[in-house]
């Protein structure tokens, strides 16, 4: 959904647009500005600050004042004092939250998380949940697609889908 | 014994890998290893060939040769008493004239005598014999040219060719002359009888040739012997002695200096391949983090673990000078194809084991020195580290710094054993090792300058340039050692362009200017009045300076061998040329004493050349005996003075007075201004009315200097180019280990929506930028060295050559970027879900 992937065969529509036929420059093209993804093993560039791992998102999305924005959302994530700190200076909640900054940041139509949990501890996880739930609430236009193995965790989504095998078995509306 | 069961373990392991992860450090050592064994192996073909064949390229067992003069009957006695059979040579310049095509061409003429050779073999055209070629034809004595001479005259064999005043016929052209090794000719061979010569009126009394007596002694003679029976018996004649032990000193020298110039380049390839073997070992070490953790875990200790990949790092060197020996010795049997002729034919390409043994303690040396930090660094890794990550890296305990220093100082010492140059081997080790502080200096200034930048919201907008700047500070590129690697290379041979552009344009650009057309030698006094009338008419031609010229040979210093006080300064060395005047010459400057008053007669007096009288360490009072014609002449030293060898005008570096010398048979020298137009015309006139005077054209001679100049180079260039490739090795290994790393980088920037080809601008940006910071700073220290070695041993005003600069930047930034992009393409092409998820 991401088009991080091809399709072999079928069609992928996501944001009214057919994904499944896009070449890898047409699907960056796609992914900017309108997709932001949190992964469980955060992926930050190593050899980028907070800030500038934040303001390359905004910069790919052609957003004016990406550095200025890059701050604002950092700071809104409690991050302001990390700014100017590399991946490996941080702890993996401070990681996970410049993450979470760099997706959200662009104020993107879809949101993926990717077990965004699941290289944390509880404390760090609690909060990065409630963080990655309350900015995606604030940002009207943004549909959260989060992907877990934490029944409680699903619970607190709008809509669940039940994967087993890769196939669907069961699709609710909390 | 544990330790080395481990090794084991983990040597089979790696040998499973197929070696991945220490292809680039063998290849740097192999590389460096096999440079310096080739050379040395060469040098050691080249000296065997030397003395094997001594004989031959001497012509006979030993020589005597006398200078302006032949042996009289005592001498020629004396020769025929100590030798089972003699052979005469007279050597000279003489212009080769061909009446049919009126071209003159200036020409080595060897005359010889039936007995020629006793040694060897001359190969003749249609397997002539010499004395067939001799013989003549129509009453004409024949002569033998090389092909070059009788192209260049534009005649045939069966033409005729014209030395001063007498005619040969050219019966066969010179295919191998066996007794030509090592000599520097300003023209191309003749050959001819000695008896053929008479009457032409080239071996008058004061011209210049020299007379070469090859002996051939009774089988088992000591030559070590005959040479003390020589020094008794010829004292005070000026002749010189040259036998088969030694037969080419002139040639040794050359080669044995090249070849140890050529070593040192070729250390400072292993120095590269050492930063590679370096970065090699800490990577290797890296990636062992863990594994080191988990056996210090096991109650490993350190001085085990050290001593488990030191064992390790043993054999790769091991394997690597083995490897690199084998290509080392295999080298000059490919190379021989592309060696100058007389070179590859005097070679004896074999196994030299000194040679061997050379490249193999540098080879092992640099291996240790380089790894040790590496290595020592396993001491800090904490069984820790297995949760926290890689240990940071720390100075390494005191021991390793010493067993460093001890081999760093190993090294040094055996450097200059074998160069047998403490001079040498300073300033070149010297250069390079301020060469490479200069780069890690710079390089470091530079990561610190960009991280100090990138640390706001510099490069706003420009996304693939500031993702390079990112990676680049944040040292994901091995910018220092990278930089480090393919500096030096590009140092040494920027150095070496403008070393070279720099001599070639003072000899063939710089020097037509202040220089004279010709120089003409064996002018007779009787000739001398007309030469100069006939020179004072021609509206084309602007000075003329002419001067009496004979040769002396500087014996003793205040009446001790001239050698012990002065060395091997190139004055005392042999022949050189002196001259006389009464007056003051115009524009001379006295620096030093009082010159002596007109008609002066008393005892002999000497101007010396001032700078020169310094480097010998003589001035105002000292004593010099001077052997010119077979007779010692003792002056004292009265004046210095200014002598400008760099405008190659009229210079004699010892000048007498009148009286002392004006006595001896002598010819003169001069020399010609004129317009370049005008130069073919004057050489034609001066000739045909003076067939007996030599004219040597400076352009042609300026020419032949250039292209000595210019073999040097190359031989430098192709040494330096083997640093570069030291260099590149250290680049792919960068390369290769940061793919991970890009492709990691791409997949993220992928998935924020960056594009291919925003992705692969920034990757070649920063190969770029490491590219050009690398040749920038070559440039700049190959420029300073090149200003250094133009200016203090040159002595010629400096230029940048703008070309060597060009190709020395493009060409860094082009073998980083070509490099970069190689190793970019497989992350770039990476799924970037596939990249992640491998991370997750």
């Amino acid at each position: 959904m991401a088009g991080l992937e091809q399709a072999t065969s079928g069609r992928v529509t996501v944001l009214q647009e057919d994904i499944s036929a896009m070449s890898e420059a047409e699907l960056a093209q796609f992914r900017r500005g309108r997709v932001g993804v949190v992964f469980q093993s955060f992926h930050l560039i190593p050899s980028m600050t907070a800030l500038q791992n934040v303001a390359t998102a905004l910069e790919l999305a052609g957003q004016p004042n990406p550095f200025d924005r890059a701050r604002k959302t950092l700071t809104a994530l409690g991050l302001a004092h990390r700014r100017d700190h590399f991946p490996k200076q941080m702890s993996g909640g401070e990681q996970q939250r410049v993450a979470l900054a760099r997706a959200l940041a662009p104020n993107p139509k879809l949101v993926f998380a990717d077990e965004p949990t699941g290289n944390l501890d509880a404390t760090n996880g609690a909060s990065i949940v409630d963080s990655l739930f309350t900015l995606t609430r604030e940002q009207a236009e943004t549909t959260l697609i989060l992907v877990t193995h934490d029944i409680q965790l699903a619970q607190r989504c709008d809509r669940i889908i039940d994967l087993r095998d890769g196939k669907i078995c069961e699709s609710n509306s909390a | 014994m544990i330790a080395l069961k481990i090794a084991q373990r983990e040597l089979i392991a790696a040998w499973r890998e197929r070696l991945h992860g220490f292809r680039i450090l063998m290849l740097c050592l192999i590389f460096g290893i096999a440079s310096i064994s080739a050379i040395g192996s060469l040098r050691g073909a080249i000296d065997a060939g030397l003395n094997s064949n001594g004989r031959v390229f001497l012509g006979g067992d030993a020589q005597i040769e006398l200078t302006y003069r032949q042996a009289n009957a005592r001498e020629v006695a004396w020769m025929a008493r100590q030798s089972r059979a003699q052979s005469q040579i007279i050597d000279f310049r003489s212009m080769a004239v061909a009446p049919t095509t009126n071209k003159r061409i200036l020409t080595q003429v060897k005359a010889v005598d039936s007995q020629y050779p006793l040694v060897g073999a001359v190969t003749l055209s249609d397997n002539m014999s010499l004395s067939e070629a001799f013989a003549g034809r129509d009453g004409l004595p024949g002569a033998v040219l090389a092909p070059a001479l009788l192209r260049r005259l534009k005649i045939n064999l069966g033409d005729e060719v014209q030395f001063g005043q007498k005619s040969f016929v050219v019966m066969a052209t010179l295919l191998k002359e066996p007794d030509n090794f090592g000599n520097f000719a300003l023209g191309p061979r003749s050959l001819v009888l000695i008896k053929g010569l008479e009457d032409s009126g080239l071996l008058a009394a004061g011209t210049l040739f020299s007379s070469k007596y090859r002996l051939l002694f009774e089988d088992g003679s000591e030559l070590g012997q005959a040479q003390q029976r020589f020094d008794r018996d010829w004292p005070g004649t000026g002749a010189k002695w040259k036998d088969a032990r030694k037969a080419s000193p002139g040639a040794d020298r050359v080669i044995e200096r090249m070849s140890r110039f050529l070593i040192l380049i070729g250390l400072s390839g292993l120095v590269v391949g050492g930063i590679g073997v370096s970065a090699a070992v800490r990577a290797f070490i890296a990636k062992k983090t863990g594994h080191i953790a988990v056996l210090k875990t096991l109650g490993a200790t350190p001085g085990q673990i050290f001593w488990i990949y030191t064992m390790q790092i043993a054999v790769y060197t091991g394997l690597s000078v083995v490897l690199g020996l084998l290509l080392g010795t295999l080298a000059p049997f490919a190379a021989r194809p592309f060696l100058p002729d007389n070179l590859a034919e005097v070679a004896l390409i074999s196994i030299y084991p000194s040679a061997l043994i050379e490249a193999a303690v540098y080879g092992s040396l640099a291996a240790a020195i380089f790894s040790i930090w590496p290595l020592a660094q396993t001491e800090h890794i904490r069984p820790a580290n297995l949760f926290r990550g890689g240990a940071p890296a720390q100075w390494p305990a005191r021991r390793y710094l010493i067993v460093q220093g001890a081999l760093l100082a190993t090294a040094l010492f055996g450097a200059v054993q074998f160069s047998g140059s403490w001079s040498m081997t300073f300033w070149l080790l010297g250069g390079i090792a301020i060469s490479l502080l200069i780069l890690a200096l710079i390089s470091g200034a530079f990561q610190f300058a960009l991280r100090r930048i990138m640390s706001g919201s510099a490069f706003q907008g420009l996304l693939p340039l500031r993702a390079a700047f990112s990676a680049l500070a944040s040292g994901s590129e091995r910018t220092g050692s990278v930089v480090m690697g393919i500096g030096l290379g590009l140092t040494v041979l920027a150095a070496v362009g403008q070393i070279d552009g720099n001599l070639r344009r003072s000899i063939t650009q710089s020097l037509p200017d202040k220089a004279p057309s010709f120089f003409f030698l064996d002018i007779q006094t009787t000739q001398l009045p007309e030469f100069n009338q006939r020179l004072a008419e021609n509206p084309a031609v602007w000075k003329v300076e002419t001067a009496p010229m004979l040769r002396g040979l500087v014996t003793k210093i205040n009446d001790q061998p001239a050698a012990e006080i002065g060395g091997d300064h190139w004055v005392l060395r042999g022949d050189r040329g002196i001259s006389y005047a009464d007056a003051l010459p115009e524009k001379t400057k006295i620096t030093a004493g009082r010159w002596w008053g007109a008609r002066y007669s008393g005892s002999p007096q000497i101007s010396f050349a001032a700078e020169e009288a310094e480097e010998i360490g003589i001035g105002i009072g000292d004593k010099l005996t001077l052997n010119v014609l077979g007779r010692d002449i003792t002056a004292t030293i009265t004046s210095l003075r200014e002598v400008d060898f760099s405008t190659a005008g009229m210079g004699f570096v010892i000048l007498l007075n009148e009286a002392a010398l004006r006595g001896a048979p002598h010819s003169h020298i001069a020399t010609v201004y004129a317009k370049a137009s005008a130069e073919i015309p004057i050489l034609d006139e001066l000739n045909q009315a003076f067939p007996n005077v030599t004219g040597i054209q400076i352009r042609e001679a300026a020419a032949l200097v250039t292209g000595v100049v210019s073999s040097i180079a190359s031989a430098t260039s192709i040494g330096a180019l083997a640093t570069l490739l030291s260099g590149f090795l250290i680049l792919i290994g960068a390369a290769a280990a940061s793919t991970a790393q890009r492709a990691y980088e791409s997949a993220i920037l992928k998935t924020l929506g960056a594009t291919q080809r925003e992705i692969l601008t920034s990757f070649a940006l920063r190969s770029a930028m490491i590219g050009a910071l690398a040749a920038s700073v070559a440039l700049g220290a190959g420029l300073l060295g090149g200003w250094a070695v133009s200016h203090f041993v040159f002595e010629n005003q400096f230029e940048v050559i703008w070309i060597n600069a060009a190709l020395v930047i493009f060409g860094g930034v082009g073998l980083t970027l070509i490099t970069g992009m190689l190793f970019a393409l497989g992350p770039l092409s990476k799924s970037a879900a596939t990249e992640l998820r491998q991370r997750d």
